[in-house]
């Protein structure tokens, strides 16, 4: 009896590696019609949901064309920037202000003095809050494409996706320092930004962070340019980054922590301070596929406010009460 | 004594089917990390003047390792072929098929192979533009040649598929004659549409249903890590599987062993009818004695030759007509025969999302009567082609009917030189042979 199970076994395999033969030489319609060089990533774009801790308790549109870029002030109000436009709305989503450009502004940064830094492709303009124009920098070259400010100490820093490199400014917009340049000697491997997604921020201690998104990494810098410390992990899983560059945008919480935002994945993720995952924030599910450019920022109130530039809708996530 | 079913090795079995089983469960894990790994990404948005290389295949074996290639496989050959007819060495043998397996199958990586050639000779011989490579021609024809005066000496210890199947053969079973039979015209088929594909330059599909070549390279896709995975899965209660209903190449073996000048025997003098080799051979490959207890009469021997000589030419008729009624499906798989498919179906229903290959003709600028008259050309070969093909399904099939009414007298328990492997298993039950050793019990 069990030579005879063993046998129907082994035959129902071996009739079924010759019908698949046959299957597929003849009708197996796929084979043809599928374009091999297709994205498919549906796979990885399911994630474990037990892990989504945050949940979107508002948003809103912002008037724009298309939005590019969100900043927080001290007094949790919110700006957009965008095409030929900022807006600024208070931390429940009302309007309260707003000024046109000449151009589109790509990123934003509003410092503690209230004024509002527009990376504007090659170079910087600053704003007051009332749309008055303080300063415009000098461009910084046609092959410049500035992503991302941060201001700390009276200094400007600027990512620069173009050139690869950190620009340490003063306030008046003259170079200071070149920050991550590759340089083996000094241990600093050079950014590797496949697209034009390049992020930093500064940290509750005052520290410079920046992605290196061709390495998945996050890197600490000082002034002077020197590497400290770094953190992130090449994975499909959901505790890493991965892709070609990621993540691509990412803001600080005060006690140091990071949420940072993917593309090709779309989803938000935190990570303590010392680069521990901790929950998802929202995954691919909240997002329309293709979404590029998530832009973060953290309020006072530690809400996570998410520029969903496909939708075109400044959403506010904030923690699940039972999980607190 | 050993059981009869069982085919020791003078390592205990138990210890090597564990080996064996821990190295395919590594081979197999080692698969399915290359299968989880093909997902791909979005590319990068930059510029960056980078241009990218246009595929390039891979080159051909330097001259050098080429000729070291055939040279070993002559080496191997003999070495295999002395085995099994001189020292009638189970062990031996068996040991030699692992170092084929590693240097034919993971360190070649299983091409060229034997059983692929089949199409490249078939092509060379079809198509005047293409040149068969001295190698190739080497490993197609040495095996056989080897065979003609040895017997299947290439299936025990040289071919790395025949070793890959052995290491998993765990509990083998008997299928019996009938089943034996009636699988046994898969390899019929197989090699009858290789060698239409080939013939047409549609498709070399030996090499694409290659069950152990993505194995032997780490990098088979799903579909044939699955595909290889259910072959050896089937081995483990059917020995080796592939070699016996789906090899090609073993039809050819097959026939030319039969004229074999020194095949293997199972005994080295008179068999003395001991039965105990009667349940060893695990391809089922041995012949009984037939008695001459019920002997037939004149008229009915005259009414079988009457029956069969009507048989066989019907069967071979009856084979032509009804492929030749399918040549279309069997064409689908020509390229051109499938483009202008798509060509028909995308123009028939404009609803339906346009191929990848409708896409890619099109900007091609290529005027569409021409595919049209290129598919019609190649539909023309396949039809004479399919004609071909079942008239030789149809004169297997009757051939094989015909070989089951002849009642063959034999006295001995001797291998079947057409479907025995050489493996000289059941040399080892052998009584006569234990003797000639000294090993009498």
């Amino acid at each position: 009896m069990k030579q005879k199970i063993y046998i129907a076994v082994a035959l129902a395999l071996l009739l079924a590696v010759v019908l698949f033969m046959a299957w597929d030489m003849f009708y197996n319609k796929s084979a043809s019609e599928a374009n091999p060089y297709e994205f498919d990533m549906k796979a990885l774009r399911s994630g474990d949901t037990l892990a989504v801790m945050y949940h979107e308790v508002a948003h809103f549109t912002p008037a724009l064309a298309s939005i590019h870029g969100i900043a927080v002030d001290k007094n949790d109000r919110i700006c957009v920037c965008g095409e030929t436009g900022v807006e600024i709305f208070n931390s429940q989503g009302k309007k309260e202000a707003g000024f046109p450009l000449s151009g589109t502004a790509t990123c934003i940064h509003v410092d503690e003095k209230g004024l509002i830094y527009l990376g504007m492709q090659d170079h910087l303009e600053i704003y007051d809050m009332t749309g008055k124009q303080v300063a415009k920098w000098k461009s910084w070259g046609e092959k410049t494409v500035i992503t991302s400010i941060a201001t700390m100490s009276g200094e400007v820093y600027l990512a620069d996706a173009g050139n690869r490199v950190v620009l340490r400014c003063d306030r008046s917009g003259n170079l200071l320092k070149k920050i991550g340049e590759k340089d083996p000697a000094r241990g600093i491997p050079g950014f590797v930004v496949p697209s034009p997604y390049f992020d930093l921020g500064i940290g509750n201690m005052g520290e410079l962070w920046v992605v290196n998104p061709g390495r998945h990494l996050f890197e600490k810098y000082d002034p002077d340019g020197n590497i400290s410390a770094t953190w992130g992990i090449s994975s499909m899983s959901m505790e890493g980054f991965c892709g070609c560059c990621n993540p691509s945008n990412f803001a600080m919480f005060r006690d140091g922590s990071f949420v940072t935002s993917e593309k090709a994945i779309e989803r938000i993720k935190v990570y303590g301070p010392g680069g521990e995952f901790k929950y998802v924030v929202a995954g691919p599910e909240s997002f329309i596929e293709g979404t590029k450019g998530i832009d973060l920022a953290v309020d006072s109130k530690d809400r996570i406010i998410v520029l969903d530039p496909e939708k075109k809708q400044v959403r506010i996530f904030v923690l699940k009460t039972s999980s607190k | 004594m050993s059981k009869p079913g069982k085919y020791p090795v003078r390592i205990p079995r138990k210890t090597l089917n564990r080996c064996f089983f821990m190295l395919l469960v590594l081979i197999l894990t080692l698969q399915f990390q290359e299968v989880l790994g093909v997902q791909r990404f979005p590319r990068p948005e930059f510029e960056s003047g980078y241009v990218q290389p246009e595929t390039l295949q891979p080159s051909a074996r330097s001259g050098v390792l080429a000729i070291v290639d055939v040279l070993i496989l002559i080496i191997s050959l003999a070495v295999v072929s002395w085995l099994v007819i001189k020292r009638r060495s189970r062990l031996l043998v068996f040991w030699f098929s692992l170092f084929s397996l590693v240097y034919f199958g993971f360190y070649r990586q299983g091409c060229i192979c034997s059983i692929g050639a089949i199409q490249n000779v078939t092509l060379g011989i079809f198509d005047s533009t293409y040149i068969v490579p001295i190698t190739v021609i080497a490993f197609f024809i040495l095996p056989l040649v080897f065979t003609l005066f040895f017997g299947r000496t290439f299936c025990a210890g040289v071919c790395p598929f025949g070793a890959m199947q052995d290491l998993v053969s765990f509990k083998p079973q008997k299928l019996g004659a009938r089943m034996n039979a009636i699988l046994g015209l898969i390899p019929y088929i197989y090699l009858g549409l290789a060698v239409l594909y080939a013939a047409t330059r549609s498709d070399f599909i030996i090499c694409r249903y290659d069950p152990f070549v993505g194995i032997f390279r780490f990098d088979a896709s799903f579909g044939m890590f699955l595909f290889a995975g259910a072959l050896l899965i089937s081995g483990i209660f059917i020995a080796r599987p592939y070699c016996r209903f789906i090899c090609p190449y073993g039809v050819l073996l097959n026939w030319v062993s039969r004229f074999s000048w020194k095949h293997l025997t199972i005994t080295p003098s008179n068999c003395i009818q001991c039965r105990l080799c009667e349940d060893s051979c695990p391809y089922d490959a041995i012949d009984m004695p037939v008695t001459v207890k019920n002997p037939e009469t004149k008229s009915a021997t005259t009414r079988k030759f009457i029956l069969i000589c009507l048989l066989v030419p019907f069967f071979t008729l009856l084979g032509g007509f009804t492929t030749s009624r399918i040549h279309e499906t069997l064409a689908k798989v020509n390229r051109k025969v499938a483009l202008t498919n798509m060509l028909l179906e995308t123009s028939n229903n404009k609803d339906q999302p346009e191929s990848i290959d409708v896409t890619t003709f099109k900007s091609s600028g290529k005027p569409i009567s021409q595919v049209y008259s290129e598919a019609s050309l190649v539909l023309k070969q396949f039809y004479t082609g399919s004609w071909i093909l079942g008239c030789f399904l149809g004169l297997v099939i009757g051939i094989t009917l015909a070989y089951r009414m002849v009642m063959i007298y034999r006295t001995d328990y001797i291998p079947n030189k057409g479907t025995c492997f050489s493996c000289t298993r059941c040399v080892d039950y052998c009584p006569v042979e234990r003797n000639n050793e000294g090993l009498t019990k």
